[in-house]
């Protein structure tokens, strides 16, 4: 019977009724997490072949490198990462408020779905050659309203339940979502802002011209790595890994002070992309000085992270998904320490345009992005489908020391590569003339893109090794159930 | 009532209703689409209102099955 169907009966007063949770949308959005991981990493192994050898664009308009890169990047941020900050954010909202989700059924599927939706038709129109040209914002103004619906729905159900909560704290993760929830809105609205062409035309036109538009796509670009790719798993980070670990938070004041002056320093940070460029020279200043200050509340959360195992290092031994985690938050330490170095303007003048930039973004993504979820979604998957533990924690071993070795090749392959780049097209010779062609420094880089080739391919691999894993648990008799678990949980 | 039941009811009605101005929406960009891109996102978006209402209305037939069995003491 559906667990809503049993609310009325299990009703007794509200001191004792055990709190239905909606664990329904939060498996969609599990599978869809672990669908589009998939797809986006394959859509990005395919990206770096063609990268090494250009007859991969196969000579389709709609198969060629600058159609399918947004697509890789929208399926790796929005549609996998999304799914995954949907999946926990309401699996976490209910347990730490102790309410179940706000809003209703229906309109937890429509967030499903809608988004699924936004997201299938936003690659859709890429393929078709449809962009807005700017990074990570690329969809056109009709997608860009139908996503705002999305959202808006989704702020409200999870606002209301922090609302109706019968916890009286608030729980830090939840300010983490919160933070991101709100500001991602606030970025969309205000940099997606486009006049269209028609109101039956996809194509529309930015609503900001020269610079200033140069100014709020970083202000929005940065802050979606802020908000979206750090600040929200963050939120995942401070619920799981003291759930793995069995332990509480190393320390909740440090929790919340990094907190606040996280949400505060990023929104200023974005100007260091535009180094060297015509927007004045105060203002990417700022954009730098903010950047490095950054480091302080990024290291504090990688700090909580890792001290959060203090007495509980001998389950890295033994739990796989912790292990998924805590490396996470390594690589989060990592590339927000890369970061910073990479804002200030003189490593800017080397590093910028470079593939060092998109290894730095990758240690990123697949480092902290892709480890966390992986490691919420190995805890996950059992207590959601009511399993006794995972199918297979060698095949989970496998994924992680696969997906390590690809992330390494990746990263340093592309340090390597971005520096050489770099060199190469500032290099002089003693009659003040550039030394290398452009084409010189694509040749040079050629052994390096297939190091990242097989980087990537590498963690494909894991990624379908930990699917495959997935499944076997969901299915396999040999996962079985210990008992009929309720899905009502008294004190989580 | 129960106050569980009434947020189910009232989230189909608002979602009902939502759904349903999305599909019109839909048809309406895809009937005077200029370009392929608005063209397909209309129609699909139409389409994607039909069946979630269809859903709609699925779900809300069973749970009111569900709770006349309940309400008649069959193990539901």
């Amino acid at each position: 019977m559906s667990d809503i169907a049993m609310a009325p009966i299990q009703a007794a007063s509200p001191r004792t009724r055990a709190v239905v949770y909606n664990d329904d949308v939060i498996r969609k959005f599990t599978i869809a997490t672990m669908f589009w991981a998939a797809v986006a990493m394959l859509v990005g192994v395919v990206l770096a072949a063609q990268l090494c050898w250009p007859a991969v664009n196969l000579g389709f308009s709609f198969t060629n490198f600058g159609r399918l890169r947004p697509v890789h990047t929208s399926a790796a941020i929005f549609a996998f990462g999304g799914s995954a900050l949907f999946a926990t954010s309401f699996y976490i909202v209910q347990r730490t408020c102790r309410a179940r989700l706000w809003g209703g059924t229906a309109l937890h599927n429509f967030i499903f779905w809608g988004y699924q939706f936004f997201i299938v038709m936003a690659a859709l129109s890429y393929v078709m050659g449809y962009s807005r040209g700017q990074e990570y914002s690329e969809p056109e103004w009709h997608l860009t309203l139908f996503l705002v619906i999305i959202w808006v729905a989704y702020a409200i159900v999870y606002i209301a339940t922090v609302l109706v909560r019968e916890e009286p704290h608030i729980y830090v993760s939840n300010w983490f979502y919160m933070a991101f929830i709100v500001t991602v809105a606030v970025l969309v609205l205000g940099n997606n802002a486009a006049v269209p062409l028609s109101m039956y035309s996809a194509k529309g036109y930015t609503a900001y011209a020269g610079v200033t538009n140069a100014l709020i796509q970083w202000w929005y670009g940065h802050n979606a790595v802020g908000f979206f790719l750090t600040a929200a798993f963050l939120g995942m980070m401070y619920y799981f890994i003291p759930k793995q670990a069995g332990r509480p938070v190393y320390s909740y004041r440090l929790s919340v002070v990094h907190f606040w002056s996280l949400v505060f320093m990023y929104i200023w940070a974005g100007p260091h992309h535009l180094h060297y460029t015509s927007l004045p020279d105060w203002t990417q200043t700022l954009g730098m000085v903010f950047s490095i200050m950054l480091w302080m509340p990024s290291w504090g959360g990688m700090i909580n992270g890792l001290m959060t195992l203090s007495g509980a290092w001998d389950k890295l031994r033994t739990d796989p998904g912790l292990r998924f985690s805590v490396t996470a938050v390594g690589f989060y330490g990592m590339s927000t320490f890369e970061g910073p170095v990479m804002s200030i303007r003189s490593v800017n003048a080397l590093a910028h345009y470079t593939d060092w930039v998109v290894g730095h973004v990758h240690s990123g993504a697949l480092g902290w992005v892709a480890f966390i979820s992986f490691g919420a979604m190995y805890y996950l998957v059992p207590i959601l489908w009511n399993r006794k533990s995972m199918y297979s924690h060698t095949l989970m071993a496998w994924h992680y020391w696969i997906a390590t070795l690809g992330i390494v090749l990746y990263i340093t392959a592309l340090w390597v590569a971005g520096i050489m780049q770099g060199l190469m097209w500032r290099a002089y010779d003693s009659f003040g003339f550039l030394q290398y062609a452009f084409s010189d420094s694509v040749n040079a880089v050629h052994p390096y893109y297939v190091i990242r080739f097989l980087g990537g391919a590498l963690f494909l691999t894991g990624t379908l090794i930990m699917i495959f894993n997935l499944l076997m648990t969901v299915y396999s008799p040999q996962t079985a159930p210990k008992t009929q678990r309720q899905s009502a949980v008294a004190a989580e | 009532m129960h106050a569980g039941f009434m947020m189910e009811e009232a989230s189909e009605r608002v979602v009902g209703g939502l759904m349903l101005i999305l599909g019109l929406t839909g048809l309406l960009l895809a009937s005077g689409a200029l370009d392929n891109a608005i063209y397909i996102f209309g129609l699909s978006l139409a389409a994607f209102a039909v069946v979630f209402e269809l859903g709609l209305i699925r779900s809300h037939y069973d749970r009111k099955d569900r709770m006349a069995r309940a309400r008649a003491g069959f193990d539901v």
